[in-house]
């Protein structure tokens, strides 16, 4: 067994954080930009009474952006991954519940959504592909020190000036 | 030194937890208001009448029969049938694409269109029930012989789906501007007189074999926007559709 050296670690850690930044930039952009079409996707998964969706609807994408920017700046990263991770599982359970129900909708997940033609579901693929951005957020929340994050440069300057750059015990105990 | 560096270090901390609280804050407040406003764009709007059917023929009538519509000349050989929402954004798609064919048609006498105003999507304005409202006014405005100025003008300037779609009081102003004025078209459409008519013939609509089509996968069912020649559903995305039917 070789155990992978502490840079190789950082950089996995570092891909996961920028890879999970970007689809929460994007899919947040996306639902922003059509607040109409958001609205609908979320009554689609027929859960909510119509006020709520509301709240939801505007809600949602902003809380996805500033997951990401967060998730992008490496602030807080392992809160930031918990509360990604959380988000994930209540957007999957969201999608499994429609399967289940027999719905016919978009997960509405990058923009879009909605009621489809009941051939046209993609159920299978959603769950999966939301499954893989859980294990990004899992990674990142057993492991949250990476390269180029403010929380490593906060963790510089906590006085130790002889430690060495990549070691973010600090924040790992902080955090 | 060690101890410098900690102190600053720590206020550096501080000075990014609160930058960072800042431009959060000001992210969720400017994109709550950014989406909210967007999504109530059309308030306070006046639906622009628009010169489309001003060249209507003056021996063009426009009967309303219970919740349906006719638009033509007497004599006219064919005739269609067009289900429509005036939500529905294929809708809007459909008459870009075809009002002016379809219009020369009628006024060259050669067309008779029976307009059916589908409730399809009335839950899916913000409030609900603009699908409703404006296929009550469009009635009231037939009552008035202007159907086809107040149908045109809405296509024109349809709402998105999702988002607000205009009130009744906006409804009425537009009315106004493509030249009713008999007072009972306000009445009409505020109390919403063809409502439980046109929801009746909605459900009429979704129910009928003859009007069900085919999504592929087994799925089949009414959908809008619907045309029928002779009891036949018309395929309007072939572009000759209107020359087949009219002859």
């Amino acid at each position: 067994m070789v155990r992978p050296s502490q840079p190789v670690l950082d950089a996995v850690g570092t891909l996961a954080r920028v890879g999970l930044a970007a689809v929460w930039l994007v899919s947040g952009a996306l639902k922003l930009a059509d607040p109409g079409q958001t609205l609908i996707a979320v009554k689609a998964y027929d859960v909510l009474p119509d006020a709520l969706a509301n709240v939801v609807a505007i809600a949602l994408p902003l809380v996805e952006l500033v997951l990401g920017l967060f998730l992008l700046a490496g602030l807080a990263t392992r809160w930031v991954a918990g509360a990604a991770l959380v988000l994930l599982l209540v957007l999957i359970a969201g999608i499994v519940q429609s399967w289940a129900r027999g719905l016919s909708i978009d997960c509405g997940c990058f923009g879009g959504g909605g009621q489809v033609a009941a051939g046209q579901t993609e159920y299978p693929q959603e769950i999966l592909r939301d499954s893989g951005f859980a294990l990004l957020a899992v990674w990142l929340l057993a492991r949250p020190w990476t390269r180029l994050s403010l929380d490593g440069w906060l963790a510089r300057g906590r006085g130790n000036s002889t430690e060495p750059a990549h070691d973010y015990s600090g924040i790992a105990e902080g955090n | 030194m060690a101890q410098a560096r900690g102190a600053s270090g720590d206020k550096r901390k501080w000075i990014i937890g609160i930058g960072a609280v800042v431009v959060v804050a000001a992210l969720v407040i400017g994109g709550v208001i950014w989406t909210i406003s967007d999504k109530n764009k059309t308030e306070g709007q006046i639906i622009n009448p628009g010169q489309t059917t001003s060249s209507l023929a003056g021996d063009v009538t426009q009967k309303r029969d219970g919740v349906v519509v006719t638009v033509g000349k007497a004599g006219a050989k064919a005739s269609i049938d067009v289900y429509a929402d005036f939500l529905c954004p294929i809708c809007g798609q459909f008459e870009k694409t075809y009002k002016t064919d379809v219009e020369q048609a009628i006024n060259d006498g050669k067309l008779q269109v029976r307009y059916h105003m589908v409730p399809l999507l009335n839950d899916r304005s913000d409030p609900p029930g603009y699908s409703l409202d404006s296929a009550n006014a469009a009635l009231a405005a037939a009552d008035a012989g202007k159907f086809l100025q107040f149908h045109d003008a809405l296509f024109a300037n349809q709402p998105e789906e999702g988002k607000r779609g205009y009130d009744k009081a906006q409804l009425i102003k537009l009315g106004q501007d493509v030249g009713i004025t008999d007072p009972a078209f306000s009445q009409t459409v505020n109390a919403g007189t063809y409502d439980q008519q046109i929801n009746a013939a909605f459900q009429q609509i979704e129910n009928d074999p003859k009007l069900a089509q085919d999504f592929g996968n087994g799925q089949s069912g009414f959908g809008t926007p619907t045309v029928t020649a002779n009891g036949k559903i018309v395929s309007w995305q072939d572009p000759g559709w209107l020359a087949k039917v009219t002859g």
